[in-house]
């Protein structure tokens, strides 16, 4: 397995040269960019520009480990509003674009969000409709999408067998999921989610949570490696059973208030004592 | 208005074709009678519509409850074919189109437009006004956005239908009220008119201000219910072998 981090931990007075560097540093073998919320990778960057970027990673001894956004937050593919999807889709095929121009095969987007507004069985058959030709395109540029699991965020597919069945519906080989380990909270077990979809899985995101801290989704909980409640020994075991020899991708939601540079080496080592399994 | 003159003359031919002698007001004056057919007809607007979750919701509703229906385009629809037309999510509407509705209603079948402007803004609604109140003398008023000034405390604001039964269904976020026209209002939602049910030509018109496709598509009981009530009212339509 190979540990990358995400572009947007990278403090914004640092500048993404200084960020590259420092992840380098750290130990990462990649790093995972997101579209529209770092200044130098938003939806009005051009081609070149995204060319440009790769070179600043390639130069600094990493590699692209996918593409992810969290525009979708905004602009869900399930809106009600036709332009508002119009946009969601959009943002896909940039993620798209941009995964082939950065050289990797992965992207992530947060399916759907289920509201008050907007009920969960609109959100499940408006996200189908919008997938089945995202993930046709998908296919065709050589780069799977990985619908990441938010739980209680998006209040959708909240078990992994609900998710099982949706990327069923789906049907598509280059549609699958983006799983985090962290968003589980305690709606159940992550290494029952890594059992369950295998092969299915393009990426992991990993960071712990402290299940004892409070309600699901609230970011407050989420913390460092292993000092949540996650079982990380269990996650590492479900991961040799289903043999993922892919990219973990640390989502660090909680930040270090002093010392932001240190979380970079911390992580960094949390996650090579993961993947050795000395834990 | 934003209809542009070749438009203007297609509408006009539209009148003069469907018998109307460019008065296509006069529709509303006839009485009305049963469908002789027993199948429905779905005009899909494509580019002119807004929602295909719309058109979806109608197809898998009309599928699974074995109506007998076809999916149709404007310039292909036949009036002897059918006692339903549905035209889904309408935004813009094309004389095409109100030559299908107006044959449709002229032949005394009943015609469910639902309209898709919820969520138009600026001239594309301008121009879905004026083609409902020029060619079908229907009178809207602009969008409501439903959830804005909702909380949850207030609850969710349902659609409540009064006719052919009481029926509660799913708000789409913003709807298109009625103004004040002839006919009787079928639905509110938070004191607003969105439903109208008339007479027209020897049939019968049902205006939906905010859409049921969605509600449908998405596999409201109650949506699905009131639309084979409103099938069977017409006479027209097989009786759903679903609830």
């Amino acid at each position: 397995m190979k540990k990358a981090i995400g572009d947007n931990m990278i403090l914004k007075e640092w500048g993404l040269d200084k960020g590259l560097e420092l992840v380098k540093q750290a130990g990462f073998d990649g790093i995972e960019l997101w579209l529209g919320d770092v200044p130098w990778f938003q939806m009005s960057t051009t081609d070149s520009e995204v060319r440009e970027l790769r070179r600043k990673v390639d130069n600094a001894g990493l590699v692209v480990s996918n593409v992810s956004t969290g525009l979708h937050w905004a602009s869900p593919l399930s809106a009600r509003d036709p332009k508002v999807r119009a946009l969601a889709v959009r943002i896909v095929e940039r993620e798209i674009e941009t995964a082939v121009l950065l050289g990797t095969d992965a992207i992530l987007l947060v399916a759907g969000l289920v509201t008050a507004e907007v009920p969960y069985n609109e959100v499940y058959q408006r996200c189908l409709e919008a997938l089945r030709p995202l993930g046709e395109k998908a296919a065709r540029a050589g780069v799977r999408i990985g619908c990441e699991n938010c739980n209680a965020e998006h209040r959708f597919l909240i078990s992994p067998r609900e998710f099982w069945q949706f990327l069923n519906d789906v049907n598509s080989p280059a549609v699958g999921i983006h799983l985090d380990v962290g968003n589980i909270h305690d709606t159940g077990f992550a290494e029952q989610w890594i059992e369950i979809h295998g092969p299915r899985i393009t990426r992991i995101h990993v960071k712990d949570v402290m299940k004892k801290r409070g309600r699901c989704g609230d970011q407050s909980v989420y913390t460092n490696l292993f000092l949540g409640d996650n079982n990380w020994p269990a996650i590492r075991g479900a991961l040799t059973k289903v043999g993922y020899d892919g990219w973990l991708v640390a989502e660090m939601e909680a930040r270090y208030r002093y010392a932001p540079d240190l979380q970079f080496h911390d992580t960094a080592q949390a996650m090579d004592r993961l993947i050795s399994g000395r834990l | 208005m934003g209809i542009t003159r070749r438009r203007f003359l297609g509408y006009a031919a539209v009148a003069a074709t469907a018998g109307l002698r460019g008065r296509p007001l006069d529709l509303w004056r006839l009485g009305r009678s049963v469908g002789t057919s027993r199948s429905c007809v779905l005009l899909d607007l494509k580019a002119h519509g807004c929602l295909s979750d719309s058109v979806s919701g109608y197809e898998s509703v009309l599928t699974s409850a074995g109506v007998r229906w076809m999916r149709a385009e404007a310039r292909s629809v036949s009036p002897a074919r059918g006692a339903v037309l549905i035209v889904p999510a309408a935004l813009e509407i094309p004389p095409a189109a109100v030559q299908a509705i107006v044959s449709y209603l002229q032949a005394g079948a009943t015609v469910i437009l639902e309209s898709g402007a919820g969520f138009a803004a600026g001239r594309e609604f301008r121009v879905h006004r004026v083609e409902l109140r020029d060619y079908l003398r229907v009178r809207v008023e602009a969008p409501v956005q439903l959830w804005s000034a909702h909380t949850s405390s207030q609850g969710i604001p349902y659609v409540d239908y009064s006719w052919p039964h009481s029926a509660k269904v799913r708000d789409f976020s913003r709807v298109v009220p009625l103004g004040p026209q002839a006919g009787d209002v079928i639905a509110w939602v938070d004191g607003l008119p969105v439903a109208l049910k008339r007479h027209g030509g020897r049939g019968t018109l049902v205006f939906l201000g905010s859409p049921l496709g969605p509600a449908l598509w998405a596999g409201d009981a109650e949506a699905r219910r009131w639309l084979f009530d409103c099938l069977g009212e017409a006479g027209g339509c097989a009786e759903p072998a679903i609830s």
